[in-house]
């Protein structure tokens, strides 16, 4: 049990902060979505939630392309597949530790 | 941000992501006024049930448009709703790509929810055949009032889970309470679920039309 706890130590820093923890559960959850979704979704204000997306996308847990659709303009954020190992991972160490 | 970060912490991240995203789902109103013009639809078609006598024509279209009424709106519902908030909403709601559905997944969940339904349907047959001519609860084991009450119950707690917050709380005890009114009304049982399903329906239109109309009053802000 014990070492199960200390490997809470080992918990990825970037993924464990509740902002960007609900950013990357939201993302693994969908294909993609796009910046407003997210902010709707997570009730982040726009400037925490760009900071935090810049955050995850300089971690490569997050790819970031903007688009168009008709002429609406879109962030389209989706997570890599080094960001589904990340949470695949904190997902394991938070299981084994609760 | 609305989230207690402690309570998160201590979450699984697929919990997260499902409470967020069916609160998100159901911000707009969009699916309780699907389901509302559902009800509506699926009342209409049973009054006609009423109206037209069993063998002509209205009857059997009306039967066959209820038994289709379900498959349809199932498959056709989550469709409507996403070209709709895609062609109307994108600004307020959002642009998102859910997962592709798991047809295995959902073929397996029909066939068990087929099975369970067809068992339990000839296990109730059995058991009112079985009993005895004046055993206590064979004529009140489907009785109108019981089946009516039962349905109203029934609707009112899949209502209030289905969005866990105070309308759809609201929404399920009005449900329960029509249901048990009409099952101490004497109304006949296909016109007391006619009703009770008019009444979902109109409850459910109702209240998705204003948390429409109090979501389109919000400002919007200007895309990244």
């Amino acid at each position: 049990m014990s070492t199960k706890i200390q490997r809470l130590a080992d918990i990825d820093r970037v993924i464990h902060e509740p902002a960007r923890l609900m950013i990357v559960a939201l993302l693994a959850a969908v294909e993609e979505a796009d910046f407003q979704y997210l902010r709707q979704t997570t009730g982040l204000t726009q400037g925490n939630l760009s900071a935090h997306l810049s955050k995850l996308e300089e971690a490569g847990y997050v790819a970031i392309e903007k688009t168009f659709r008709g002429k609406y303009p879109l962030t389209i954020c989706r997570l890599t597949d080094r960001g589904k190992d990340v949470l695949d991972r904190y997902r394991k160490i938070i299981k084994a530790a609760l | 941000m609305t989230e207690s970060p402690s309570r998160l912490l201590e979450e699984n991240p697929d919990a997260i992501a499902n409470r967020l995203m069916q609160k998100a789902h159901n911000r707009d109103g969009l699916p309780e006024i699907a389901s509302g013009l559902t009800f509506l639809t699926a009342a209409a078609l049973m009054w006609l049930q009423v109206v037209f006598h069993p063998g002509s024509f209205g009857f059997e279209a009306s039967s066959w448009s209820f038994i289709l009424l379900g498959p349809v709106v199932g498959f056709g519902s989550p469709w409507a709703i996403k070209k709709v908030r895609r062609r109307f909403l994108i600004e307020r709601v959002g642009y998102v790509e859910l997962k592709p559905v798991n047809r295995e997944r959902t073929a397996v969940v029909i066939a068990i929810a087929f099975v369970v339904a067809a068992v339990t349907a000839v296990a109730v047959m059995f058991a009112v055949e079985a009993a005895p001519p004046h055993a206590p609860y064979r004529g009140s084991f489907l009785s109108s009032s019981w089946m009516l009450a039962g349905t109203g119950i029934l609707g009112g707690v899949l209502a209030a889970s289905s969005g866990r917050s105070l309308r759809y709380y609201s929404v399920g005890v009005l449900l329960a309470a029509i249901g048990i009114f009409l099952a101490f009304s004497r109304v006949s049982l296909q016109m007391g679920l006619t009703i009770l399903f008019g009444s979902i329906g109109l409850l459910s239109l109702i209240s998705g039309s204003i948390v429409l109309l109090l979501f389109l009053r919000q400002p919007t802000e200007p895309a990244q």
